[in-house]
């Protein structure tokens, strides 16, 4: 069996979470300040992670499930609040959290069609659009051909598995399950890509 | 809802927060632990052999590899609560930690008796309720792990659960090494592997789907 490429570290790169060292020790204490009830302070604050999120995502997932993955992100981090240790960078705890909403919202492509990235759907920002799908064309370059193939077809293209199996020749039962497997793979390689981190 | 809405929402909510200590977590689970101890020895579980055991080197083997594995895993299981660190490192040492502990065990059996024999001393109707027991004594502990879990923010939920399944089951079974009468190395290995086992697979299935957030 031929290996399959194993190239997602350009995908799954390191997250510098500002710009410059100066700003993110201004993170660290505006969160340190939202620790202790700053309202305005973490307004700002969830105000400049909302605009990071918006970035990082848009390299990472369709463009219909960026909001819902920003948001998540943000409740995430009101509610994990106290879990944030100001002696330690609130970039690599916002990274964390931020990645971890990541698998989360792939883990949820197995549960529906996800909208397609399609060339016909106009995209309002469409530098995002090519960045995510390029993104996304990186990650499943890691998996068997069988396996991206019907992924590609189903959870970003739209086709229902009947749809997948007659364009693939595969039978239905082993599209779901290629399309299980396909994910679950994605998932532990991002999970031992951040391992590894 | 918009994201400058939920922003505006969540600001508007906001309270201090007592900041998540990891000595504060590590004492509240060495503090239940102690109290499990402590009720057992108040309800009079000990073994009447005490005396006797403390002199069987493989009573040491068997109290200070489960103290061991515990103290490791439990370090673990709370550092992984840190979105930022996961337990994969450490729970690799753990299972070393298991092989060397299992290996010094074989190591006094055969300094013993030989491999002679060895289905006979498993003695299968107190090893069951040596498993059941253990299973029993490790629950507290697993749900004080669940609860901490649950309140910290843990990104490797699966590998984390793995840890808190493995502190748990051995913090249970410490607790009963002091009520166990029996110290073969081979008994121990099989019946106590079984109960953390058991324990820790069911750790690993159950908490991740309870504590997601």
């Amino acid at each position: 069996m031929a290996l399959q490429p194993r190239n997602y570290s350009a995908v799954v790169q390191p997250l510098s979470a500002r710009g410059s060292g100066a700003d993110n020790r201004a993170w660290d204490a505006m969160m340190a300040a939202a620790q202790r009830g700053d309202g305005s302070t973490y307004h700002r604050l969830l105000s400049e992670v909302a605009a990071w999120l918006q970035r990082y995502y848009a390299r990472r997932l369709p463009q219909a499930m960026i909001d819902d993955a920003i948001q998540d992100t943000l409740i995430a981090i009101h509610e994990k609040r106290h879990t944030y240790d100001p002696t330690r960078p609130f970039g690599a705890w916002l990274a964390a959290i931020a990645r971890y909403k990541w698998i989360d919202a792939l883990r949820s492509l197995k549960m529906k069609p996800t909208e397609a990235l399609d060339d016909d759907i106009p995209v309002p920002d469409h530098e995002g659009a090519v960045t995510s799908a390029w993104s996304l064309e990186r990650l499943l370059a890691t998996l068997k051909p069988a396996q991206s193939q019907v992924i590609r077809l189903v959870k970003l293209r739209g086709l229902s598995i009947e749809e997948a199996s007659k364009a693939t020749g595969q039978s239905a039962a082993l599209v779901k399950v290629n399309i299980h497997r396909g994910l679950k793979r994605l998932t532990s390689l991002l999970r031992s890509e951040s391992d590894a981190d | 809802m918009r994201t400058d809405s939920l922003i505006d929402r969540l600001a508007n909510e906001l309270k201090p927060v007592r900041r998540r200590s990891v000595r504060r977590d590590a004492l509240a689970l060495v503090v239940l632990c102690a109290v499990e101890l402590g009720l057992f020895f108040v309800m009079g579980m000990m073994r009447s052999d005490m005396l006797v055991a403390m002199h069987l080197p493989s009573f040491w083997w068997k109290l200070a590899s489960l103290g061991l594995i515990g103290l490791v895993s439990g370090t673990v299981a709370i550092l992984s609560l840190d979105p930022a660190r996961s337990p994969r490192r450490g729970l690799r040492r753990t299972v070393a930690l298991i092989a060397v502990c299992l290996a010094s065990g074989w190591l006094l059996d055969a300094s013993r008796d030989g491999f002679s024999a060895l289905m006979s001393r498993l003695d299968w109707v107190h090893g069951l309720q040596c498993l059941y027991n253990v299973v029993l004594l490790s629950v507290p502990p697993v749900i004080g792990l669940g609860v901490l879990m649950q309140r910290g923010a843990p990104t490797d939920l699966d590998g984390t659960a793995l840890a808190a399944g493995l502190a748990g089951a051995a913090c249970g079974a410490f607790v009963f090494v002091f009520a166990c009468p029996f110290d073969d190395p081979l008994y121990v290995a099989v019946w106590y592997s079984l109960a953390c086992g058991a324990i820790t697979l069911f750790a690993r299935f159950t908490l991740p789907r309870l504590t997601r957030w």
